[in-house]
């Protein structure tokens, strides 16, 4: 049986191969989806609770990641919701068909992501 | 036999129309003018004749029991306290200690100043929040039955934090003595029976003598290493009626207890065990219980140029210390020493653990890593509530406070640091810096994320506060769960800027808490401000009106997310373990329909309200306005419709 530690290596690994990809391959990989009916599942089943409704990340039981222009190809987003690898609940298909997370996947895909801090002046006292 | 009462009543009611005439006819009646129409024929009044208690008034020698006194045991009670130098005595009123609390208006000149709370909870919250700033405990006083069980959750929570608070709860010990009906009703036999699991003492005094000597020595034991909060039960009859014989009655001396150092020899081991060590890391929780603390600790940490992991219990480490690595956790993975100090959750914070079916843990260390303890924490435990955590393997367990062991353990270290080592040291601290500020580049790059969305998030709600009060004396002394913000952005370099939070995850601590915390800052001047979530701020409401009523300025902002929100997500934690419908996890974990106004709630009761603020460009003005209030001396809550988390 793996210790949460080993998981948390495979996970690792996966995330850093899935980094080395490049955007045209994460966009092709990634199913058509419907952003305006994620939007309506990401904030229906609870998503928005740890990521917040910007996908800006949050906390859990520990942090939830950002979301927003998330560089995950759609396997790992989708490998994440079904078995993730920390207390993020899993969502089976009794939840989330694989149409609903291809939607939501689309959704957090079209949020806008960070800014340069730079430009506003009271992240930089 | 109802006749009887009928007749009885029928008598009382003409005595005391009768009476009432007479008195009513006095007191209207005109001047008889000359010309007045001559009066119609007046019935012949007459006095009832007087019942029995009026005529043993009227003809009876007064009674020999005495109806004045010119001492009272309450004089010496408030003496006690003066003699320690509590500030404050935080109270709901009530008759079991009417006689204590007359004392300290009349005897003492209200001092202890006397703080009117309107729940038992809020006042021993207000100690405990006050104690982390202070540095000492003040005291509250309660009903020793009803006003304690109020008090238990307030108490369980200082407990939890290891915070000194004095508890006074009134009792009438001897049965004779008690009135008929509530006296009963707020007497018990052991009334510290409830509080004794978490608390580091009780008693219960049966003479002044007594209440001086358990009075001065729950105060010592309270602010002894590990601190904890102390009962002492008031008998009525002691503190109402006269002193027996003033001439023998002292006060007790007070010396506070030295904390203890560790031992000299496993000093110099662990100093011995860090130098060698390629990767020390230092975690910590309640090291700072003075201003020395965090200073000490810096200089340690700077010595050996190695990371601090900070879980901010108290005002540990400045926040943007090159060496903080507080939110590099992964740091505890590489660490081939880990020194931890004053740590609450030791075992939780070195181990990865899975909130899923099966529930795992696995050490978040790497094979091999030495673990030396070093503090005071475990020298008192109790059984029954688990606060004390699971158990952790440890190499080096020294037993001894933290802040007074640093400087010797700091002073070993510089002994055995040669050049050679000084030399890796530095390049290792550089490593480090290079990595914190990289983390602060990244949490302002996090926190541009929905910048203008509203609901507004906690990032931008943060950075606005910040943005405000950061060339003020600040000190904040509340937060939201999980509300990481202050720490990432913020430079935490004052003792005071931080007291931790509180202790038992008991909810409704923090405007309490928060309120104590800004009555101690108030006299030096401080601008006190604290976060505080939704869900907890409706446990305590009624502790604006304690800030208005005292003039207590602190500017407190509601991170208004409208639910319970940890608990909504643990429900859709639930329903998708389950496979069933998540989208219904709002019934019973949120606060809307109707949503909560606690601008206006505030302003009811006497404190400046802003609010509710929805949209992120409002936040800015309300906040100027909030803080001009909180300058003039005033309590403003400014409440911010913020997104979860």
């Amino acid at each position: 049986m793996k210790t949460i530690r080993q998981i948390a290596r495979i996970a690792c690994a996966v995330a850093l191969l899935a980094a080395a990809a490049s955007m045209t391959a994460r966009a092709q990989d990634a199913p058509s989806g419907d952003a305006a009916n994620g939007k309506r599942l990401y904030l229906a089943d609870g998503c928005f609770t740890c990521h917040g409704r910007a996908g800006q990340g949050g906390a859990y039981n520990g942090p939830a990641p950002r979301l927003a222009q998330t560089i995950m190809p759609f396997d790992g987003f989708k490998g994440q919701i079904r078995n993730p690898v920390n207390d993020m609940p899993a969502f089976s298909d009794a939840n989330l068909s694989d149409k609903d997370i291809a939607d939501i996947f689309a959704f957090v895909r079209s949020l806008p992501g960070p800014r340069s801090a730079k430009d506003i002046a009271i992240l930089n006292n | 036999m109802s006749k009887c009462r009928q007749s009885s009543a029928s008598s009382r009611r003409s005595f005391l129309k009768g009476a009432g005439l007479v008195g009513a006819a006095a007191a209207v009646a005109p001047p008889v003018a000359a010309d007045a129409a001559p009066a119609a024929p007046q019935p012949d009044l007459k006095a009832a004749l007087p019942g029995p208690t009026q005529t043993a008034v009227e003809t009876l020698s007064p009674s020999n029991d005495p109806a004045n006194q010119t001492s009272s045991g309450g004089d010496y009670m408030a003496d006690v306290l003066n003699s320690l130098g509590i500030e404050y005595l935080a109270i709901n009123c009530a008759s079991s200690y009417r006689g204590l609390h007359e004392a300290v208006i009349n005897h003492s000149n209200n001092k202890p100043e006397i703080i009117t709370c309107v729940h038992e909870d809020i006042a021993v919250h207000m100690a405990q929040g006050y104690a982390k700033i202070e540095g000492k405990p003040m005291a509250m006083a309660c009903h020793g039955v009803v006003g304690l069980q109020h008090a238990t959750m307030a108490m369980y929570n200082a407990w939890c934090d290891r915070v000194p608070v004095l508890v006074f709860g009134g009792n009438i010990i001897e049965a004779d003595k008690r009135a008929p009906g509530a006296e009963w009703l707020h007497s018990g036999v052991d009334i510290g029976q409830i509080v004794r699991e978490f608390t580091k003492w009780d008693d219960q005094p049966a003479s002044l003598t007594h209440f001086g000597e358990s009075t001065v020595r729950a105060y010592k034991i309270a602010t002894t290493p590990p601190m904890g909060p102390v009962f002492i039960a008031l008998d009525a009859e002691l503190q109402e009626n006269p002193i027996p014989d003033p001439e023998s009655l002292r006060i007790p001396k007070f010396a506070p207890v030295i904390p203890p150092q560790g031992d000299a020899g496993a000093i110099a081991e662990a100093a011995k065990m860090l130098i060698e060590a390629q990767n020390p890391i230092i975690v910590c929780d309640r090291v700072a219980r003075t201003p020395a603390g965090m200073a000490n600790l810096v200089t340690l940490a700077e010595a050996l140029q190695c990371g601090v992991i900070d879980n901010a219990g108290r005002m540990n480490f400045p926040s943007r210390h090159p060496l903080n690595q507080s939110f590099r956790r992964a740091l505890i993975g590489q660490a081939d020493v880990i020194l931890a100090l004053e740590m609450n959750d030791l075992w939780g914070t070195l181990t990865h653990f899975s909130d899923r079916i099966v529930r795992r843990s696995a050490p978040a260390t790497k094979s091999g890593a030495k673990l030396i303890t070093l503090g005071s924490r475990d020298l008192f435990l109790k059984s029954n509530y688990q606060d004390f955590g699971r158990w952790q393997n440890i190499d080096l367990d020294i037993a001894g406070d933290a802040e007074a062991s640093l400087p010797a353990l700091t002073e070993a270290v510089k002994r055995l640091t040669d050049d050679a080592k000084r030399s890796a040291f530095d390049a290792r601290g550089k490593k480090l810096a290079a990595a914190h500020l990289a983390m602060i580049e990244q949490s302002k790059t996090d926190a541009t994320v929905g910048w203008d969305a509203s609901p507004i998030t906690t990032a931008r709600m943060c950075a606005e506060v910040y943005a405000q009060i950061k060339n003020e004396d600040w000190s904040v002394v509340g937060t939201t769960i999980r509300l990481s913000w202050p720490h990432r952005l913020w430079d935490f370099t004052r003792p005071y800027q931080w007291n931790g939070s509180s202790g038992g995850a008991g909810v409704g601590y923090n405007l309490p808490a928060s309120l104590g915390a800004a009555l101690a800052n108030k006299k030096h001047g401080r601008f006190t401000l604290a976060f505080g979530g939704d869900g907890d701020f409706m446990f305590n409401p009624g502790a604006l009106w304690t800030a208005a009523h005292h003039q207590i300025p602190i500017l407190y902002i509601v991170q208004n997310n409208r639910a319970y929100h940890q608990e909504y997500m643990y429900l859709i934690a639930m329903a998708a373990r389950h496979g069933r419908d998540v989208t219904k996890m709002d019934i019973g974990t949120t606060l809307k329909d109707p949503n909560i106004d606690y601008a206006t709630v505030a302003r009811g009761m006497g404190v400046h309200g802003e609010g509710p603020i929805t949209d992120p460009k409002d936040l800015g003005p309300a906040l100027t306005r909030a803080i001009a209030a909180v300058k003039s001396g005033q309590p403003a809550v400014v409440d911010v419709v913020t997104d979860p988390r």
